[in-house]
């Protein structure tokens, strides 16, 4: 045993380094600083010293006792969290068991699409309208420049009731039900499902499509060009669109929106029939008759309209390639999406 | 509608290749739908003639042939058909030839003998299926020369699809027109033919008109003294590759005449008409008419027809009838050309279910000026193709030329409307090329509409020409600058995007199942009368369904024959009902299937049934997401099994019905005994009224909590026992929850356990022991004298 605080340090701190537990920690401080230890020894030899040394050893040996006392709690301290730890690992969990199976469902493809097309022109400012399926002749076809004999109505096959009213064929119907009730500027869409007298691998009698409308004083065709590029960039990625002219009773001018075949890049597919590109939608600017028909004055306003149908934008994205598997309720196509 | 490069060639000198033109139609509006070169890849192939034929050494079914190809020698070819006859000009595939079946052509040895080519049968060139013997070429193909020319197949055929409006683009002309504009080509057109010849039709025939209305142009022509028989090759051919089947000379003619001017004509065997004169009327009732098709009409005063002195003779644009039409047998011939009215004409067709190409074309608008230009054009081919003599002068009954119609196009609504600035010149570029006669004051172009073009009739369709021929692509890009109100969803719109969510979490797949149900569902799935549909596609799909519980049961079904036995299922769709009118008034429903475990197994747990209070908790949560509390009641649905039913409402309105589905409809004993489905109106929960949601303050003091085991007779409901719970409890009773059920062992048979949670608190102080106590005796005591009920021990 030694009789100075210095030496009595260095020895405890050989000895701390070599402790490996909790346990070689709780004996360092019995042995350093229990009542047999060298400190208390130490402590003893005070009475033997000159009065005049007494007092500074004494403080030396205090200041000893208390870098001990610490040194040990700490290293007690650092071992008995180090060992808790390993105590939670002792039990490790298999990871690669199976988590609980909580029921996930699904959204249907149609809706999917369907909310993902709504959701771009939300985005626009656009709002969402609603009307009937089971719709008046006259919403259908007379409001939107379709007169009774005229050859437009074998564009589409149309399901009557027997009480004289039809399954609407488009959901432009619902643009005249808009601007009956509401007055420009505005921008809507509408969403829904429509029936056409059809059916076979690409026709479905019952699909979905999405209608817009844009009324106001100075709407353009620059401007649909521009709000149904800006939409084809959101849903198909950048990639070059078309318009080419066509024909809808309720547009004039009319035109079809065509976006470059997402499956070949343009350089011609089964998919898009060799043409490199993929009919989107049909478009046009508000026939002036159609605008007289809900009373809105062709001189003042001017506005654009579009309809696409979902089923098949879901079916490109998908890679579907029977309509009728959308309607089929099969769960082995469900869990799919 | 098929069209040929060739033919439009005799319109416009057009030298660019067929894919260029079909974009450029195709960037017009006008939708080609094919383009097929029959001759591309036929080469190598020549008109042979056989020169002499012997007998095959080694084969007794073939033939040595030596053929002429124009070379300096003769070819050796050995050949199976039945008519490789000396002088016959054959189809010669030489060495190298592939023919369209891929079979390449080689020197060979047939059965010891060498052939140098092969003589060809139509179906071996993919000229139709006819594989009985060789074709044999016309006399005059010149031999030697490929095949390819001397067959007239250097040709492009495009298959073009029209919309309704463009009538004027349905003949060679009109796409050659239309070419002219996209082009910037001049439009030849041959010198009319005039209407010479021997006498006066004025004294030969007669037309009356009684119908101007429906027929506002009606021409005749006779041509006398016609040999009716094959037409020549051009003709034949012509008409052939465009898909129209040769029938004779005449018929031919005026065929040729529709596909090239786009009008429509007729021909009748003058000397079958009675009295040799036209009558332009609506048809008598009763009357009938034998049409060139075969069948039987019968006829009614809506119709117009074209009759002879005593009987109807065609329907007016749609039909001739058999008996005056031409046959081999005619000699004079009366050539019709006129207008009728597209709406007369179209309602005809459609009561007739029949639409023909001269139908479909005055649907869509004819030029009414091309009615002589028709007549003496069919005169000449007559003349030169089935050596008649046309008859001076021709009938035209004309009574009101319309006059020319003019719109007025300004330049500043053309900026408006398509967002670029066209100077008054060149929009009047663009409209000349498209035959547009205009004349300008200013900004303003006045635009007269040529009598093809049926489908301008406002500015805003010269608009759509404007920018059709400056090109779509060429108008800018822009976005609108027009400021809108916000307007938010609706409460439907809302509730639904929810409930869809809420459904997916809950693990089920969303299906769409036709808004159809058959005429013959059950009874009890349809929920008063449904609308029916005049014209559905089958008896499965005759009415509208006034409920999603078919669709869905159905959808259960055959996925469980499919052996998917593991289904949670929802659709969100409209339902139709009859309102007192008769008139179709629509909700959205949300319906809810359920099939299998509904908690499936896992290593740690095994699956959870489905029943009926699964299913309540199920549609119960949804309420919460306005909220409003739902109640339940027991129902009475009769598709579903009669005791494990519920029935919702809430503010005093029905919402729905959950329960399992009735045994009637386990047709199979694959389907399960237990399977759920659920009903619920969405438009009518989105229009009640939402519970306000005001906070209440955090409790500051301690609960007391008891638990309550009652014994109870099993006609006691969990209802009455809450009741008279909560109002025992007062104020100071803030939860009663069950927590337990028991019946069974133990327990008397009609007796059932049920175990109350209970938490009393006072909003300020502490509760004591000495006030909850009171409260369960009053409670324990009421449930005695009412229920029947006691402690249970
Ligand atoms: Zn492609």
């Amino acid at each position: 045993m030694t009789d100075n605080p210095e030496t009595l340090w260095h020895q405890f701190d050989e000895e701390r380094r070599r402790a490996a537990s909790s346990k070689d920690a709780e004996a360092l401080r019995i042995k350093y600083l229990g009542k047999k230890g060298p400190l208390s020894a130490l402590l003893k030899t005070l009475g033997s010293l000159p009065p005049d040394q007494r007092k500074t050893a004494g403080e030396a040996i205090n200041r000893l006792k208390a870098r001990l006392e610490q040194a040990v709690e700490q290293l007690i301290a650092e071992f008995a969290e180090r060992e808790a730890d390993a105590a939670l690992r002792a039990d490790l969990p298999d990871p690669t068991l199976p988590g609980t199976v909580l029921p996930m469902g699904s959204l249907h493809p149609v809706t999917q699409i369907g909310l993902e097309v709504a959701a771009i022109f939300l985005s626009m400012g656009f709002f969402l309208a609603e009307g009937p399926e089971a719709e008046d002749e006259y919403y259908n076809f007379e409001a939107l420049n379709v007169p009774k004999h005229h050859p437009a109505r074998d564009m589409q096959d149309t399901f009557y009731l027997e009480n004289g009213q039809v399954l609407r064929t488009q959901t432009s119907p619902v643009q005249i039900r808009t601007m009956e009730m509401i007055k420009p500027p505005f921008k809507m869409i509408a969403l829904g499902k429509v029936y056409r007298r059809d059916s076979d691998i690409t026709h479905s009698p019952m699909f979905s499509q999405m209608e817009g409308l844009v009324v106001g004083e100075n709407v353009s065709m620059a401007d649909l060009k521009g709000t149904l590029a800006a939409f084809a960039e959101k849903m198909f990625g950048r990639r070059p669109t078309r318009f080419r002219p066509s024909f809808f009773p309720f547009t004039e001018p009319s035109a079809e929106m065509d976006v470059q075949c997402i499956f070949c890049e343009g350089k011609g597919c089964k998919v898009c029939k060799n043409s490199g590109w993929m009919e989107i939608l049909g478009c046009g600017m508000v026939n002036p008759r159609v605008f007289e028909a809900v009373e809105y004055d062709p001189e003042k306003y001017t506005g654009f309209a579009f309809g696409m149908g979902i089923e098949r934008m879901a079916m490109q994205r998908f890679g579907i390639d029977d309509i009728r598997l959308l309607f089929g309720s099969d769960i082995r196509f469900l869990r799919q999406f | 509608m098929n069209i040929l490069l060739s033919w439009l060639r005799d319109y416009i000198d057009i030298q660019v290749p067929p894919l260029q033109i079909a974009d450029a139609l195709m960037m017009a509006g006008i939708e080609v739908e094919a383009i097929h070169e029959p001759g591309k890849h036929l080469q190598k192939v020549v008109v042979g003639r056989i020169l002499t034929r012997a007998p095959h050494p080694n084969a007794d079914k073939l033939s040595l042939c030596t053929v002429d190809v124009g070379q300096a020698a003769p070819l050796q070819i050995v050949c199976g058909a039945p008519n490789c006859d000396p002088g016959a000009k054959v189809p010669t595939a030489l060495v190298g030839a592939v023919l369209p079946s891929g079979f390449e052509i080689r020197v060979a040895r047939i059965r010891g003998v060498e052939s140098a080519g092969m003589l060809c049968s139509r179906k071996e060139l993919g000229l139709g299926d006819d594989h009985s013997g060789l074709y044999h070429l016309p006399p005059e193909a010149p031999v030697g020369e490929d095949i390819v020319k001397a067959l007239g197949m250097d040709d492009v055929v495009f298959t073009i699809a029209i919309t309704p409006n463009r009538g004027d683009a349905l003949s060679h002309l009109g796409i050659a027109r239309e070419l002219s504009a996209l082009f910037n080509l001049p439009l030849h057109r041959n010198s009319l033919d005039d209407a010479r010849g021997d006498g006066d039709i004025r004294e030969q025939t007669a037309v009356t008109l009684e119908e101007p209305a429906l027929c506002p142009r009606y021409g005749a022509r006779i041509v006398r003294d016609v040999t009716v028989g094959d037409s020549p090759r051009w003709l034949r051919e012509r008409l052939e590759k465009i898909g129209i089947r040769s029938i004779n000379n005449i018929v031919d003619i005026t065929n040729y005449v529709m596909m090239d001017i786009g009008h429509p004509m007729h021909a009748f065997d003058l000397d079958k008409l009675a009295e040799q004169r036209i009558v332009v009327r609506r048809a008598a009732a009763g009357e009938k008419l034998h049409c060139l098709d075969g069948v039987t009409r019968a006829l009614d005063p809506s119709m117009l027809v074209i009759a002879d002195a005593r009987r109807p003779v065609a329907l007016a644009g749609v039909m001739g009838g058999e008996e005056t039409g031409v046959t081999a047998a005619t000699r004079h011939v009366l050539l019709e050309a006129a207008c009728f009215d597209p709406v007369t004409v179209r309602k005809t067709a459609k009561a007739l279910a029949m639409t023909t190409d001269s139908s479909y074309r005055f649907e869509r608008g004819t030029n009414i000026d091309n009615v002589p230009i028709a007549l003496n054009l069919a005169a000449r081919l007559i003349r030169e193709l089935a050596g008649g003599r046309p008859v001076g002068g021709l009938l035209d009954a004309y009574p009101a030329p319309p006059p020319l119609r003019r719109i007025m196009l300004r330049t500043r609504r053309v900026a408006r409307v398509l967002g670029v600035d066209l100077k008054p010149a060149q929009i009047e570029t663009l409209l000349l090329r498209l035959k547009f006669e205009v004349s300008r004051e200013g900004e303003t172009l006045w635009v007269g509409v040529p009598p093809f073009r049926h489908d301008i009739e406002q500015e805003a369709d010269l608009i759509e020409e404007v920018a059709r021929l400056y090109g779509y692509g060429n108008i800018p890009a822009t976005l609108p600058t027009l400021f809108s109100q916000p307007v938010l969803p609706t409460p439907l719109q809302r509730l639904t995007g929810q409930v869809r969510t809420a459904m997916v979490d809950q693990g089920f797949h969303e299906i769409i199942t036709y808004s159809f149900i058959p005429t013959t569902i059950h009874e009890s799935l349809r929920e008063g009368p449904p609308l029916a549909i005049r014209n559905p596609l089958s008896e499965d799909q005759g009415h509208l369904r006034t409920s999603l519980l078919w669709g869905m049961i159905d959808a259960l079904t055959r996925n469980i024959f499919n052996d998917e036995y593991d289904l949670r299922f929802f659709e969100i769709g409209r339902v139709f009902r009859p309102d007192a009118s008769g008139f179709a008034r629509e909700a959205d429903h949300l319906c809810l299937g359920c099939a299998g475990p509904a908690n499936p197994a896992d290593w740690r747990h095994s699956k959870e049934p489905f029943d009926l209070y699964r299913m309540k908790g199920l549609l119960g949560r949804l309420g919460h997401l306005l909220p409003v509390e739902f109640e339940f009641a027991r129902g009475n649905h009769p598709a579903l099994h009669p005791a494990r039913q519920l029935e919702i409402s809430c503010q005093n309105r029905r919402l729905g019905v959950v329960g399992q589905i009735h045994p009637r409809f386990r047709t199979n004993k694959k389907l399960p005994e237990e399977w759920f489905v659920g009903e619920l109106d969405l438009s009518a929960l989105s229009q009640l009224k939402p519970r306000k949601r005001l906070m209440q303050p955090i409790p500051a003091f301690p609960a007391i909590r008891r638990d309550l085991a009652i014994l109870l007779p099993k006609t006691a409901t969990f209802q009455d026992v809450e009741r008279i719970v909560r109002e025992a409890g007062g104020e100071i009773l803030e939860k009663c929850a069950l927590f337990d059920v028991y019946e069974g062992k133990g327990i008397d048979p009609d007796k059932r356990s049920l175990a109350l949670e209970l938490r009393f608190r006072a909003k300020d102080r502490t509760l004591k022991e000495e006030e909850v106590q009171p409260k369960l005796e009053a409670m324990i005591s009421q449930i005695a004298t009412t229920l029947g009920g006691k402690l249970r021990e």
